[in-house]
């Protein structure tokens, strides 16, 4: 397990000089399991590989490239008005909090001593001044760097569909015939479980798309999709996405309805329930637990992806110790097998031995 | 262009449908399950698969020669060499079980693999290819477990 930790952090280490590679590499990773039936369907139906990819990925591109079209104006408003609106639901939630200290007080006196109101009123003001300075900027930078990079996605989206096979055949031409079979199975092992994660988490952001939806709606909470929506993919970063995804919508509650501060403690509920309908429902259904880490290591690699890459360590260390850990698997179950390990020791003695020096060729098979 | 792919990959496809296994598919799909296939290769006095392996697929001699173990009751008067165009392992295709005889390479000798995952693959994806060479695993299968009820001389399934 440490050995996996200390790889999780060289990888992290490594990610952060060329993010701009490794997060298209992701999507491009969850886009392709997401997409592998539908060309799986197509050639069942008799559509060559090459032509169902080509016409998979086409498809979706145009789809993708209209929906960025339809939304560009919209976008690039809000971006403009980026300050403003950030300021406008920060105030919004610093006033729900005053209310809630307040209320706060008055339940409790020995609060009123403290000045616990002033502090944390102080303490708001403190950080939503200096937001847009210190953040904003940064995080709009980031995110411009970030944008170009994007266009790979489609690109390796597109040869990974069309060529993994290719590849995983040329990956496993290295390994010796000894491990060979085995290997071969734990690839297979492998596979499988990224596939049924990755559709699993395109299915669980549909559900909890759906459920905060339906609960904002209810709660007269607007734009209800959109919050859902960006809730839900918020929650593909375990703990940390969940809890800025429901600070959102409560700022937005609290912004949109200053007067009734029940609906912000509502939205909260909401997410609350919807936590638990996850945890209990809908992960078991869509994921299972099949990449499950101990709370306690997904705590300490957060600390840990934060101190050896910032953000994007805090952003990809779970993920990146998802792999690390099958991988390392793989490699543990191969190489600790005592057998294989002599049989590979044997085969290595003979090839030595062995006169050949010419690289090898399919000679033609003897007529029957 | 295709990566990864070599200069070699036409004539492997030829090769592959001069073999019993798969000399039903047309050209492309030989080509299709190319993709599948692994390559291996064998140095004399090395261990193909051993007893007490699971087996999770089946070679096909593309060349050279195998000797099967000979182990039990159940293979004593079988020919226990396996020669170019011959399948070993089929039984592990359709079952996770261990393998109960040992494989070994008589001189150097070039296979190709198919493993279970793929071939499930296959049989939901391209069902047409799957069901061509399923039938010549069913058909080759069939001939030996007919000579081993007869008890003819014959290459065993293994």
């Amino acid at each position: 397990m440490i050995v996996t930790i200390l790889v999780t952090c060289l990888a992290l280490f490594l990610f952060q000089k060329i993010i701009w590679l490794v997060v298209p590499s992701l999507l491009a990773l969850m886009i392709y399991y997401c997409l592998r039936p539908l060309v799986e369907r197509l050639v069942f139906r008799g559509v060559r590989h090459g032509m169902a990819v080509t016409g998979t990925v086409s498809v979706v591109l145009l789809i993708t490239i209209a929906i960025v079209f339809v939304s560009a104006p919209f976008l690039l408003i809000r971006i403009g008005q980026l300050q403003n609106t950030v300021d406008h639901y920060f105030g919004g939630g610093q006033n729900l909090l005053r209310k809630t200290i307040q209320a706060l007080e008055e339940a409790i006196p020995a609060l009123k001593g403290a000045s616990l109101g002033l502090k944390v009123d102080l303490q708001i003001q403190e950080f939503t001044t200096h937001f847009a300075d210190r953040y904003l900027g940064k995080l709009l930078l980031q995110l411009l760097e970030w944008l170009p990079s994007l266009f790979l996605v489609p690109y390796l989206t597109y040869f990974l569909l069309k060529d993994s096979t290719r590849f995983k055949k040329f990956l496993i031409r290295s390994i010796p015939n000894a491990f060979f079979e085995k290997s071969l199975l734990l690839f297979a092992r492998l596979d499988e479980s990224l596939r049924s994660f990755f559709q699993g988490l395109l299915v669980l952001t549909f559900l909890d798309t759906l459920c905060l939806a339906m609960g904002l709606l209810v709660l007269g909470v607007s734009p209800a999709f959109l919050l859902g929506l960006i809730a839900a993919v918020l929650a593909w970063i375990p703990y940390l996405g969940s809890a800025i995804g429901c600070i959102m919508v409560v700022l937005v509650a609290a912004t949109d309805f200053p007067n009734h501060p029940s609906v912000a403690y509502s939205c909260l509920a909401l997410f609350l329930c919807v936590r638990l309908l996850d945890d209990y429902v809908f992960l078991p259904l869509t994921i299972g637990r099949k990449l499950h880490i101990h709370p306690l290591l997904t705590v300490l690699m957060f600390f840990l992806g934060a101190t050896v890459a910032g953000g994007t360590g805090l952003v990809l260390a779970l993920p990146v110790l998802g792999v690390v850990a099958a991988v390392a698997g793989i490699v543990a179950e191969v190489l600790t097998d005592r057998r294989l390990r002599f049989r590979y020791q044997a085969a290595r003695a003979l090839v030595a031995a062995s006169a050949r020096s010419q690289p090898h060729q399919l000679p033609p098979i003897a007529e029957p | 262009m295709k990566l990864f792919s070599t200069p070699a990959d036409r004539k492997n496809v030829e090769l592959l449908r001069q073999l019993d296994v798969f000399r039903d598919l047309s050209f492309n799909e030989a080509l299709e399950l190319d993709e599948l296939l692994h390559e291996r290769v064998f140095e004399k006095g090395e261990i193909v698969f051993e007893k007490g392996d699971m087996g999770h697929g089946i070679f096909v001699v593309i060349s050279g020669k195998v000797r099967v173990d000979p182990c039990g009751e159940l293979f004593k008067d079988a020919v226990l060499e396996f020669g170019p165009g011959e399948m070993l392992g089929e039984l592990s295709l359709f079952e996770e079980a261990p393998r109960f005889t040992t494989v070994i390479a008589v001189e150097r000798t070039v296979v190709v693999a198919l493993f279970r995952a793929e071939f499930s693959t296959l049989l939901t994806k391209n069902t047409k290819i799957g069901a061509k060479v399923l039938m010549r695993l069913c058909t080759t299968m069939s001939q030996r477990f007919r000579r081993l009820l007869l008890r003819e001389r014959h290459s065993p399934s293994l």
